[in-house]
């Protein structure tokens, strides 16, 4: 579904010097697989992301979705920010129904299928609410509701549950999780939490260094749907664990920051 | 401008100062016996005298038109250009110096030249007010539209908004807090340069009514156009506030305290 091959990229910086982010970055994620990207910050994942997304272009390699290269954004890839990225002038429904009005469904449509989405995400009695009424943890779902409900291909995820706090977060990937199981579209699912990637993937890409390269990858063979008690106890998600920090704290020291 | 914050505040603590400003005034008044600061009573004489001739109402709306000339004016070059340069990084590039040059100069001393060009009617008055108006206009119109969230943009381009569109409906939108900050100074800017443009060219205006009365040494006259011009400061201060709150209404508080 994405394919990526020998992906790297070149920041100029303001000062006019030249900064590689990326470096060789060869990545396949099949359909309906749930790949995270884990790294420290500063690792060029997100750049990677945004690269898939085609907000920003990639200085060499060739980047592919469902075997067509990308070049500009498109709604076949919806998009989950960490600043949850809501229209502040629009209510919780008018975001929600944005993306779907400006793909040309009808109106009516649009808010039927909205106000099914805020339910999934247990919105719907803040239709009316404006974006800045709302926690932060309310907006992601605002957030993530408005890119489901235009059904896109893949969902590209910035980090989007690090600017939450702790309680809220597990609700939001217990929450993506139950959604996730039932659709299972792709996704790309970029994070520094060790215990998010585990708990929610199929396949954990460990990226590290400046530049940014893949430096492992790991499949979860974990059951689902997955419960995160049962999770909790489970030898194996402490085994993935153990595993995934080891290989970043290497990594950290090995480059030294 | 003191009475243009007052004027929007609820509550005691402006209502005192504006009485210990007077206060002030009438105790200086009343100590000096000058001709030159007159009574708050003999203000309010003047102002009650110029209030009930229709001459006022005329100069008023005299300089209010050319005010509002060269502030519309201004508006709708510099706002649309102010954006257009906080997306577009070689228009900024191209006139951020020159803007930079041109800020701090007092556009007022530049009417003499404006009345040799244009001679002595309204056109250099206006063309004095656009230019006085227009920068503050221009700079936070630019800083509006150069701020935008680059993701709020991106998540629109996720949606298939072509970068027209975007222009419209996402970066319009979210620069509105800035350029109505930009209005509110310029307003307060225009009314300044309308003044002292008044004073250069002695028209039909509130201005040339003040400085008249500076001539002719009518001094409590003089200090009445003054709280003319103070209460068309703060008028329309608080008119442009009230339509801020509405068209920005996801905006909470006062411009003035950055709310973003």
């Amino acid at each position: 579904m994405i394919a990526l091959e020998n992906v790297s990229k070149v920041f100029r910086t303001r000062q006019g010097g030249l900064h590689k982010a990326i470096e060789a970055v060869t990545l396949d994620v099949a359909e309906g697989e749930f790949v995270s990207i884990l790294g420290p910050s500063g690792c060029g994942k997100s750049t990677l992301l945004y690269i898939v997304g085609g907000f920003v272009g990639q200085s060499e390699g060739r980047v592919e979705v469902a075997g067509t290269p990308v070049t500009a954004p498109g709604p076949d890839r919806g998009p989950v920010f960490q600043e949850f990225a809501l229209f502040p002038w629009k209510s919780v429904l008018q975001n929600v129904m944005y993306g779907m009005l400006e793909q040309g469904v009808k109106t009516a449509e649009a808010k039927s299928r909205a106000q099914a989405m805020l339910r999934k995400v247990h919105l719907e009695k803040y239709a009316d609410f404006y974006p800045r009424e709302l926690s932060g943890g309310m907006r992601q779902r605002v957030a993530i509701a408005r890119t489901l409900v235009y059904e896109p291909r893949i969902l590209l995820m910035d980090e989007p549950f690090g600017a939450l706090d702790a309680h809220t977060r597990i609700a939001l990937q217990n929450e993506l999780l139950e959604i996730w199981e039932r659709d299972r579209k792709t996704v790309l699912f970029v994070t520094h939490g060790v215990d998010e990637a585990v708990t929610l993937s199929d396949k954990v890409v460990v990226m590290s260094g400046t530049p940014g390269h893949v430096k492992a990858v790991v499949d979860i063979d974990l059951p689902r749907p997955r419960v995160r008690e049962d999770l909790l106890r489970n030898p194996r998600y402490q085994e993935y664990i153990i595993e995934l920090e080891r290989m970043i704290d290497r990594g950290g020291q090995h480059d030294g920051h | 401008m003191t009475a243009t914050r007052i004027a929007h505040l609820p509550g005691l603590m402006p209502l005192a100062v504006l009485a210990i400003t007077l206060l002030l005034w009438q105790s200086g008044a009343l100590m000096l016996r000058a001709d030159f600061l007159p009574t708050v009573g003999l203000t309010w004489d003047a102002l009650t005298t110029l209030g009930g001739e229709s001459d006022t109402a005329r100069m008023v709306y005299n300089s209010l038109r050319t005010m509002f000339a060269g502030f519309g004016l201004a508006f709708l070059v510099t706002v649309p250009l102010g954006l257009a340069m906080g997306r577009c990084d070689w228009l900024r590039e191209m006139i951020q110096p020159t803007l930079t040059l041109f800020y701090p100069m007092p556009k007022a001393a530049l009417m003499p030249i404006f009345m040799l060009w244009f001679g002595l009617g309204d056109t250099s008055k206006i063309v004095v007010i656009y230019l006085g108006a227009s920068l503050p206009l221009l700079y936070h119109s630019y800083q509006g539209a150069a701020s935008v969230d680059e993701k709020l943009l991106w998540q629109a381009s996720a949606f298939g908004m072509s970068p027209l569109r975007r222009l419209f409906k996402v970066v319009l939108p979210m620069s509105l807090p800035d350029v109505f900050l930009g209005c509110r100074v310029a307003m307060s800017m225009a009314l300044i340069v309308m003044v002292s443009s008044e004073m250069i060219v002695r028209q039909d205006g509130i201005g040339g009514l003040m400085f008249n009365a500076l001539d002719l040494a009518q001094y409590d006259y003089v200090y009445a156009a003054i709280v003319i011009v103070a209460l068309i400061g703060a008028l329309l201060d608080i008119a442009l506030e009230a339509l801020r709150r509405r068209v920005v209404f996801w905006v909470p508080g006062d411009v003035l305290e950055g709310g973003r």
